[in-house]
């Protein structure tokens, strides 16, 4: 909200000055590492992809690296298993953003309402998982998931309910649920940090018309800390896509998890076990791609609607 | 420059901006860096990255009774065995390393270790003949042997004469004596059939005389659902279909739960398997035994799940001194014992089989000289088995597909077509000829 006004007055200041250089020499730091850390892996990825390493008769006289046109794309979206990745990706993405969206939002507005007593320890502690690197998270659960060690499957079991959380029904929600532990609490900051920034006053408006906590939290609030959500929504989406480290730590307590379980995983099965780093940046391209045009038509619809919102309020 | 001139303050800002960026550069710096160098004084350093215990000991040793050569060690773990290709395309590998023998043909092919058959030829003698045709390939010789997997059978004393069962000396008896020690008790099971465990499955493969590759002519085959993986498929396939094993993953806590609460009568594996078991199931110590794995019909073949070797990765500055340093890391008289006693390996030499050290007797297996029948399982291992290209694609192909057997999805013969299927596309789509 408040970006814009920071930033033009920044710019009239060193156009006073004058020293031409300086933005660069900022800039350089930023640009040099975005240009080796990621604009040329995707160069190399691309190019890699086009390519295939072949041997011939047994391979024992070498091999040579031979330009195959998009032989690997075409082999990567034959893989059914990859696919498979896709849907299921998608599947846990429809369940679990919506339903950690939709906790961090309670939590935030919790927050913002002053009706919680001791705001900051509450915070601090939904935050912390967030601060627990992902694979040790995944560490943690999947000793909560396995029934000899974990108190809370014995102690499901000692009032006669048997669960598995490492099923091939239920092992994909168990990854939900670590991913939803994680994650809230970023985003219940994020969203918190957007509702502190609005106008108070406006409350007290909505209060001298009668409206409630709850009409004001769903009338104004949210619809004010639209960028926000939107923000959150689609880093979560993206973040679904990539899903990796929970399922990668999980595999190694249940073979309800295959190697090539999400489409991340394919691509690591595809480099490290299968050794084929032509195939797996084919594979890595095709996972940008996808993540690229479904956040595409994220943005694309929540404008839409937010713009004809706007062009009916007037 | 000028920024600094006109505006003093910003002199802090730029100074940390300029800090920030000759630390970026050191860190992209640190992140290239050699392997073995010929160092001005005339000896040669040697890197060498392994994960046997107690290799440190060795090296000390080494470099103590060697002026020529230095060696430097690195122990692996974790996925550092992933990392070893990736280093050596980028220039930064070590010169010699350690891998799995079911490895080697993909180092091979794609060229990342070095022929290193007239440095030592010569060694040949030292070696068992299975050990050393484990690392012959194409009639050259890309590394030496370091340790093999012999089969045998743990099994629970205390259970088996609870329940009135004879040790089974053949599969058949295997699967009758399942029945009868689940019906005596459905809390206990013959054994646990982990879909993961590749080297469970390749024993008996083995012992089958069978192989998931061989070479013919100018051909691969690949026989991931040749006769003889029917053969054990079908064994395990009655098994679980009747519910007599379990199937939990290996090594997780919940397959070393059910080991230590003696719901596992059975446990059939290599012969570095015992030392992994009295760790992991310390409170069973004296409750074991070592016997010989069952036998096929017909046949008094055992298995072996596969070995390691030490092997000179391209990019070795001397591949001479790396040759030479691995033929003593793994032949010389002097390092046998170390290797058995605290590396655990079971050797694959001749002086290694014929040491005392390997005969000594273990408590946890109620003092039962264990290695006598490792010792004959080595001398009845089939020499059939063949490594091939592209073995991790392979078993990954079959632990996936295994997984989804253990569920009931389908049969161990449906998954054993599904990954030979994914297997030979693999092959073929590499330029490789298959057959």
């Amino acid at each position: 909200m408040s970006a814009p006004s920071i930033s033009r007055s920044a710019r009239r200041r060193s156009s006073g000055t004058g020293g031409s250089w300086t933005p660069y020499l900022f800039v350089a730091p930023f640009v040099v590492l975005f240009a080796v850390f990621l604009v040329a892996p995707i160069i190399i990825a691309i190019v890699n992809s086009l390519f295939s390493e072949k041997s011939s008769g047994l391979g024992f006289g070498g091999s040579e690296v031979l330009f195959v046109g998009l032989d690997n794309f075409v082999r990567a979206l034959s893989d059914s298993d990859f696919i498979a990745g896709f849907g299921r990706v998608l599947l846990f993405g429809v369940v679990q953003v919506p339903v950690m969206l939709v906790i961090a939002v309670i939590l935030a507005l919790l927050f913002d309402s002053g009706l919680v007593k001791g705001t900051r320890f509450f915070q601090f502690a939904v935050f912390l998982p967030y601060a627990v690197p992902g694979v040790i998270a995944a560490l943690l659960w999947g000793f909560l998931y396995q029934p000899s060690v974990s108190p809370i499957i014995q102690g499901l079991s000692s009032i006669g309910v048997d669960v598995n959380l490492l099923s091939p029904g239920t092992v994909l929600w168990s990854i939900a649920n670590i991913a939803t532990w994680s994650t809230v609490g970023i985003n219940m900051i994020i969203l918190f940090s957007a509702l502190q920034a609005l106008p108070r006053e406006m409350y007290e408006a909505a209060k001298l018309d009668g409206a409630g906590q709850i009409r004001i939290a769903l009338s104004i609030k949210l619809p004010m800390i639209a960028p926000a959500l939107l923000l959150t929504t689609i880093s979560s989406i993206i973040g679904t896509l990539q899903l990796f480290n929970e399922p990668q730590v999980l595999k190694t307590v249940t073979s309800n998890i295959a190697s090539d379980f999400t489409p991340n995983m394919a691509i690591f099965a595809a480099s490290t076990l299968g050794k084929d780093t032509h195939l797996s940046s084919a594979m890595a391209i095709i996972l940008g791609l996808v993540t690229l045009l479904i956040s595409l038509v994220v943005l694309r619809t929540t404008n839409r609607s937010s713009k004809k919102k706007v062009s009916d309020g007037e | 420059m000028t920024a600094m001139k006109h505006n003093p303050p910003r002199f802090g800002r730029l100074a940390t901006m300029a800090v920030a960026g000759v630390a970026t550069i050191a860190l992209l710096a640190g992140c290239s860096g050699g392997g073995g160098t010929d160092s001005a004084d005339g000896v040669t350093t040697v890197d060498f990255w392994g994960w046997v215990p107690g290799l440190e000991d060795l090296v000390t040793q080494y470099n103590d009774s060697h002026d020529d050569i230095e060696v430097t060690f690195h122990r692996m773990t974790g996925d550092d065995g992933q990392k070893v290709e990736a280093a050596v395309d980028a220039g930064a590998g070590p010169d010699l390393v350690q891998l799995s023998t079911h490895n080697l043909p993909d180092y091979v092919i794609s060229g990342r270790v070095q022929d290193i058959t007239e440095y030592v030829s010569d060694e040949e003698s030292k070696y068992t003949p299975a050990s050393w045709a484990s690392v012959s390939l194409d009639g050259k010789v890309y590394g030496l042997p370091q340790g093999i997997g012999p089969s045998g059978t743990m099994y629970r004393t205390d259970i088996l004469a609870q329940y009135g069962i004879e040790v089974p000396t053949t599969w058949d008896e295997y699967v009758e004596a399942a029945r009868a020690l689940h019906a005596a008790n459905p809390d206990v099971y013959i054994a646990n059939m982990s879909p993961s465990e590749i080297g469970q499955w390749a024993q008996e493969i083995q012992q089958a005389e069978s192989s998931w590759y061989g070479i013919d002519g100018d051909s691969w085959s690949v026989g991931l659902n040749d006769e003889g993986s029917q053969l054990v498929a079908e064994r395990w396939q009655t098994l679980l279909d009747e519910g007599l094993v379990t199937t939990e993953q290996m090594w997780t806590p919940e397959y070393w739960a059910l080991v230590n609460a003696g719901k596992i009568a059975t446990i059939t594996y290599a012969a570095w398997f015992p030392s992994q078991l009295a760790e992991n199931a310390a409170d069973t110590a004296g409750k074991w035994a070592v016997t010989d794995m069952p036998t096929n019909a017909g046949s008094e073949n055992s298995g072996d799940s596969g070995g390691a070797a030490v092997v000179v990765l391209k990019g070795a500055k001397d591949v001479e001194a790396a040759a030479e340093v691995a033929a003593w890391m793994n032949g010389a008289d002097e390092v046998q014992d170390a290797l058995i006693t605290v590396g655990g390996l079971f050797p694959s030499t001749e002086t290694g089989l014929a040491s005392d050290a390997l005969l000594s007797k273990q408590p946890f297996f109620g003092d039962q000289v264990i290695n006598e029948v490792f010792i004959d399982s080595a001398a009845n291992t089939p020499a059939t088995w063949v490594d091939g290209p592209n073995y991790g694609t392979a078993q990954t192909a079959i632990t996936d597909e295994f997984a989804k057997v253990i569920n009931g999805d389908q049969t161990f013969l449906e998954a054993l077509d599904k990954a030979q299927d994914a297997t030979v596309a693999d092959l073929k789509s590499r330029g490789l000829n298959v057959k």
